[in-house]
This record gives structure tokens, sequence and C-alpha cells, in this order.
């Protein structure tokens, strides 16, 4: 199983490359990440995919709720906690 | 103003002129012919990559339905979008004369949707979901008014290349070209509106803006670009391909240099109309 230090290590890698304004070390998991302008909401729909390929599995937009792009904590919550993850980012194939 | 009056009442006769009725215009076979393209292959999204190559012609061309689908169904979650936007706009702020033309370009965009939703789901049983996910925002009126403008010219130039290049090319399936060509008929004068007012909204806006103000709209514009490219890479369509790891080859398909290349060539005209514009300062990385 892919453990849930190494998806919110892998949350704030992807975050941080995409927002090129701040460093990997800086991010916190409770930073406000839209609000701070650190990724813009442009870039969601690019997050999705990359979520969708940590979870190995389709993210329903219409199905999420306000809010759930606050911070690297809710997006944990809302995508991962209680959800079976895999052991290997190689192996998670299926939409 | 008087420059932007002046094009709606132009496009409105001209969109009076061409107005068709597209129920009538295709022919809609029950099934159809496996052994045609539906899509360029040189702009199926993972042409160039082994993936690609290892395909037998039969599975290439079952991929070209698959991503004609996908373009189809991306165009479809963009124009609803453009819909809900074009509609806020109406007899709000702006002369007549620009609400008479928008109420042409929702109709014209309601038509495309239609037949890209009949195509999707007659011959795929579906239409490909969106993952466009959109989020209050407290921008002022007129910024609001710039980006979504914008955002209209980026996606319907990038759009267009394939419509205009698809519609000329005689190895796909006379509907797949038929529907293409039909698109790129109405999206020009849809693009000729978007330029004109998307660039009327910057000049009026950007003394207004702090350097940094003008540093965040670009980097956004830019940000949108990069999206909007990605949705043209689904991993849906490559999963229903029973390609082992869809995500893997996207992520393959999207760093090749030949597809660089392809977005370089397709978004030229665009990322030269920004960069005139000022509203990019370097052609966007993609």
């Amino acid at each position: 199983m892919k453990s849930e230090v190494e998806i919110r290590q892998s949350l704030r890698q992807w975050i941080s490359t995409k927002s090129k304004t701040v460093d990997v070390e800086k991010l916190q998991d409770s930073t406000r990440i839209l609000e701070e302008r650190i990724i813009t909401s442009v870039q969601l729909m690019d997050l999705i995919m990359y979520l969708e390929f940590l979870m190995g599995k389709p993210v329903d937009v219409t199905q999420l709720k306000p809010g759930v792009f606050n911070t690297i904590n809710s997006i944990y919550e809302s995508f991962f906690e209680n959800t079976p993850t895999s052991s290997s980012v190689s192996e998670v194939v299926k939409c | 103003m008087e420059r932007i009056v002046n094009l709606a009442e132009k496009l409105s006769e001209l969109s009076i002129a061409n107005y068709n009725n597209p129920y009538l215009l295709f022919e809609w076979p029950e099934n159809l012919d496996e052994d045609a393209w539906y899509f360029t292959p040189e702009y199926i999204s993972i042409y160039g990559t082994s993936e690609f190559e290892q395909l037998t012609t039969a599975d290439q061309k079952r991929l070209s339905l698959l991503e004609a689908v996908n373009f189809f169904s991306l165009n479809i979650h963009g124009e609803k979008s453009l819909m809900r936007g074009l509609t806020k706009r109406l007899y709000h702020n702006r002369p007549k004369e620009v609400s008479d033309y928008l109420h042409h370009f929702v109709g014209e965009e309601n038509k495309h949707m239609s037949l890209f939703g009949k195509f999707c789901n007659r011959y795929l049983g579906k239409v490909y979901p969106s993952r466009a996910y959109e989020i209050p925002n407290e921008l002022g009126e007129a910024e609001e008014d710039f980006l979504f403008f914008v955002k209209v010219v980026i996606f319907e130039e990038l759009v267009d290349f394939y419509n205009l290049n698809m519609s000329d090319d005689e190895r796909l399936h006379d509907l797949a070209r038929g529907i293409n060509q039909y698109h790129h008929n109405d999206e020009v004068r849809h693009i000729s509106f978007g330029r004109t007012i998307t660039r009327n909204l910057f000049n009026q806006l950007k003394p207004e803006w702090s350097e940094e103000k003008l540093f965040q709209i670009q980097a956004y514009i830019l940000a949108y670009i990069e999206s909007t490219w990605k949705e043209y890479y689904n991993p849906y369509v490559y999963n229903d391909m029973k390609f082992e790891n869809a995500y893997a080859l996207f992520e393959t398909a999207w760093a090749l240099d030949g597809t660089r290349a392809h977005r370089a060539k397709a978004g030229r005209k665009c990322y030269k109309y920004l960069l005139d514009a000022g509203m990019l300062i370097q052609e966007p990385e993609v």
C-alpha cells in the first residue's frame, strides 16, 4: 500500500512543481493552495488527473464538495482517507 | 466600442446568411465503417509512441474513433461552459448589437453540441466525462470578463486547428469530415468576435494592472493553455483501448518530442495572437 506519508509527499511535490512559486520544503499540508495562489483554478483539472493517477480510479467531479481543494490536508481526507491505495504508482493503471 | 458594435452587426448578418439546419445535413449510418479513420492519424494523441506503432491498422482505426469521441466530448464540455458565460452576458453592460450577435453565437454552439453528442452516443454509447471543476472566484467583473473571453479564444483556436485540417483530410470518414467542416464554418465568426472583444478588454484593463497583476494574468493564461491541451490526452480513451497502463501512457505521450512539436504547430496562430497583444510574453512550453 502506498502510505499516507508517500501520498502527501507526492501531492506536495506535484503542487510545488506546478506552482513554480513555492519550494516543496516550504509547502505545508495546511497551506491554502488556491487562496494563496500557489496553484490556480485552471490547474485543478490537471490536479484531478494526477489524483486519478494516484488513486487508480476516475474522479467524478460532480460529486466533489466545496473546499475539497483548499489544502493538501483536505485533498488527502477527501480522496484517500479510507480508500485502498496501490503499493506502487506504476501499478495504478485503470481509470 | 464602435469597432465591436460594427463587428457584431456584420457577424450577425453572416450568421443569418449562413443559417442552416444541421439535423438535415448529415447521413448517420446505423453502424460506422470499421475500416475508416475518424481522426487524422498523425493527430492521435499517442501518435509516435511505441504503443501506437504496435497497434494493428484496424486497432489504430478503432483508436481514431475513440479520439474523435474524446475530441467531440471535450468540445461539448467546453461549449457548455462557453454557453453559460455567453448567456450571462446577454443584455448586460454592452450595446444591443452585441446581444444580438450573442444570440447567434449561443444558438450555433448549441447546434454543435447536439451534433457532437449524437455522434458520441450513437457510435460509442457515451460522452467522455469532464474533469473541469469550477470554484467561485472573487474577481472583478471586468477581469472575469477578460479571462472568460481569452479562454474562449484559446479553446476555439485550438479546436479550429483540428476542425480545419480534419475537414480537409480525405482519409477520414465523410461524417467525421463533415462535422469538422460544419464546426469550422461557424467557429471562424466566433473566433473573430472573441479576438476583438478580448483585445479590447485587455487594452482597457492593462493600464490599471500592476506588474505583479499582469504576471498573474499571464501565468493564468499559460496554465489554461496547458490544461486545455491535456484534455486531448485522455487516459479514459487509453483505458477503453485496453492499454495496460493508461496514465503512464498519458505521461509518455505528453512528454514526447513529436507531440510537443504538434502542440506548438497547432497552437502557433493562437500564441501569435496572444503574444502580439501582450497577453503573453513567452510562447507556452507545452
